[in-house]
């Protein structure tokens, strides 16, 4: 078995990359006057939070490589490292990155960690590097142990899964309108992402794709970019602060404040962990759907439009 | 890369974007420019809680709102905005206008930049709404 096999760690390899990149961003919007904006303290959190995500793998690295390489101990499958392994790896690497976004929206414990990467009311090339600093304790590590116990190699694992990382980068833009017809159908693009990262009705909770936009479009998450309406980026409820520390943590708090507030059962406890954003025990907050829901309430004639229900159904919140 | 290179590569990206942003001009608070667009940015956050009344402040840096549901803020976040509800929040002068500490981690501390004027009669009104 590969045990003694090695990848480079490519995120890190490609920070110079991404520092370049941004620069040519800002250039490009401070010369032209369009394709995005700036913003110096929010700039400055995103690029922080990405520097405190390099160093919580640093830290917190060894819990999920130690799992993986404990299930490829135990693994009699070892489909090496020939360039169609790697290939295949990417593509069910890319499937898991669904999943697990798709379950970073729904399942309040996990979005206590990736709503973060959402905060910021901007979207730029900093943007993509606002990342978590408290993945671990989501322990979405698992959803990657079905590709290792298939014979995928720990190391190729999170190979393919830096180089996905990579690919999400530069679509973090608005300097880049619509790719052509072909590129849109299949892959994931600034149009496709920029819906992801709105807090319109519209397109909350859509576009999970990390590099293939097909699993959104197999698995009914697809939204397309609308010209007749606008992304406003954010969270449903901005945050008021450019704190890194609070925007790492303050969804882990609401958590611990509401599942241990006074006179609830335990079933109600578990459920402010686990279920979408949003959910409460009396009704008093509203889930993605139940927003949506409200706006075709306001707005009849946009039932059934791309990201909108078709009826005013509220309370059908509970879907991954 | 080894952390000896990559250290100070992140330190001295991130403290170069950051300078330079500031550099050209790009750390500029976001004005609300009238009560209408006062009014959009609170409805922004909240959509269900209709303003009854708004008070811009005269750097239209904030604006003080009110709502059936009790009073209300609207501040500059940088670039752009966001709002809280005054719910359970502590009020207190500061030399520069005023101090709002909420209970919400989110947003623990407000920090509005007001007149004098602004900053002696803002208080009652958030009391008096509340």
């Amino acid at each position: 078995m590969s045990d003694m096999i090695t990848f480079p760690d490519v995120v890190n390899w490609a920070v110079p990359f991404f520092i370049a990149a941004i620069l040519a961003e800002l250039l490009w919007i401070v010369i032209k006057g369009r394709g995005g904006r700036y913003e110096t303290r929010d700039a400055l959190t995103s690029l922080l939070m990405g520097a405190g995500n390099v160093a919580s793998g640093i830290v917190l690295g060894f819990v999920a490589y130690g799992f993986f390489m404990a299930l490829w101990a135990i693994t009699p499958l070892d489909l090496g490292t020939s360039f169609w392994t790697i290939a295949l790896c990417f593509v069910l690497d890319d499937l898991r990155y669904y999943w697990v976004h798709r379950f970073g929206h729904r399942i309040r414990w996990v979005w206590a960690s990736h709503v973060n990467h959402h905060s910021s009311q901007h979207y730029n090339l900093t943007t993509a590097l606002r990342q978590t600093w408290t993945g671990t304790f989501t322990f979405m590590m698992v959803m990657r142990a079905p590709l290792i116990l298939l014979g995928f190699h720990p190391g190729m694992v999170l190979f393919v899964g830096g180089l996905n990382l990579i690919y999400q980068f530069w679509i973090h833009t608005e300097a880049i309108t619509r790719l052509p017809r072909w590129f849109e159908a299949v892959m994931n693009t600034p149009s496709h992402h920029r819906v992801h990262h709105g807090r319109n009705p519209r397109y909350l909770d859509c576009n999970y794709a990390g590099v293939f936009i097909i699993w959104d479009k197999l698995f009914g998450t697809f939204v397309p970019e609308l010209d007749s309406e606008k992304v406003d980026y954010g969270l449903v409820h901005n945050l008021g602060t450019f704190n890194p520390l609070r925007v790492a943590f303050h969804e882990w708090v609401g958590i611990y404040r509401d599942a241990t507030q006074p006179g609830l059962g335990w079933r109600e406890r578990l459920n402010y962990c686990v279920m979408p954003p949003g959910w409460s025990h009396d009704g008093s907050r509203s889930t993605s759907l139940d927003i949506k829901a409200r706006y075709v309430s306001q707005y009849p004639d946009s039932a059934g439009s791309p990201g909108l229900p078709y009826t005013e159904i509220k309370g059908q919140n509970t879907r991954p | 890369m080894p952390l000896s290179v990559l250290l100070p590569l992140v330190g001295v990206g991130i403290i170069g974007i950051a300078v330079m942003l500031h550099v050209l001009g790009l750390s500029r608070a976001a004005q609300l420019p009238d009560e209408v667009a006062a009014k959009a940015a609170w409805l922004r956050e909240f959509p269900d809680a209709t303003p009854t009344r708004v008070i811009l402040s005269h750097d239209h840096h904030a604006a003080l709102i009110e709502t059936d549901d009790g009073p209300g803020v609207v501040w500059a976040m940088g670039a752009d905005t966001t709002a809280r509800a005054l719910s359970g929040a502590r009020i207190r002068r500061t030399a520069k206008g005023l101090r709002i500490d909420l209970p919400d981690f989110t947003a623990p501390h407000i920090h509005l930049r007001l007149d004098p004027d602004e900053a002696a009669h803002w208080p009652t009104y958030m009391k008096d709404s509340a």
